[in-house]
């Protein structure tokens, strides 16, 4: 079946210690694979405050899941997501209709690589200037 | 008086400078509802989504930008209202 670029952004409940927090995100990814999917990045971000209370909680874990699936597998996932009470909020969106593996994966490497080499420059320009002015 | 008025309105009449369209002008910079910071920019203090009159924001971005707001908004990133949101 053809796959699409899939992302779910959800957030989870602050008291959830890491295996907790892990073992969601490894079912999420096992759905996936095991219909064939591909999982393109799994980032969970550290507890942050939210904006406004969200079912009591004044914190939480995001976490984002970027993927390849087809489009009945985000049925399952959103059902998943939605059935589990520790899951505060979530959201599924499609970043395309494609779902290139390789591409999307050296996309970010790129983009990574990138940000290495015009952050290195600027770092040097940045600092030089201001030894410069201490030793004055 | 005629005269008068019309000099007068002439002299009211303000210059601003041309707004760009931040994301036009840079590239790189992509609106994602994930991205709170760059968000930040475009809402008020009491988080009101704002116009792209004000920011310069063009029509094509200024859509794309009020749909992540909303976004963000829904998953607890952003406050609807200051009123809801938390200090501290």
């Amino acid at each position: 079946m053809k796959l699409h670029h899939y992302e779910t952004f959800y957030l989870l409940h602050p008291d959830l210690n890491d295996e907790d927090r892990a073992a969601i995100s490894e079912r999420l990814q096992k759905i996936i694979i095991e219909k064939n999917g591909q999982v393109v990045k799994n980032d969970p971000w550290p507890l942050q405050k939210l904006a406004y209370k969200t079912r009591k909680q004044t914190k939480g874990y995001y976490i984002v899941l970027e993927y390849g699936a087809a489009a009945d597998v985000i049925f399952d996932i959103n059902r998943e997501l939605r059935l589990d009470d520790r899951v505060l909020r979530f959201m599924t969106s499609k970043l395309g209709e494609k779902f290139d593996y390789e591409a999307i994966i050296k996309a970010y490497q790129d983009k990574a690589s990138k940000r290495n080499v015009s952050e290195e420059p600027i770092d040097e320009a940045a600092t030089a200037p201001e030894l410069q002015e201490l030793g004055e | 008086m005629q005269e008068d008025k019309t000099s007068r309105l002439k002299r009211r009449r303000v210059y601003v400078r041309r707004k760009v369209c931040r994301f036009c002008a840079d590239k790189a910079m992509v609106i994602d509802y994930k991205d709170v910071d760059t968000m930040r920019h475009f809402t008020t203090e009491r988080g009101k989504i704002m116009s792209s009159r004000i920011t310069g924001t063009c029509a094509k971005h200024q859509r794309r930008l009020t749909k992540a707001i909303k976004q963000a908004r829904m998953m607890a990133l952003l406050p609807f209202t200051s009123a809801h949101a938390l200090r501290d």
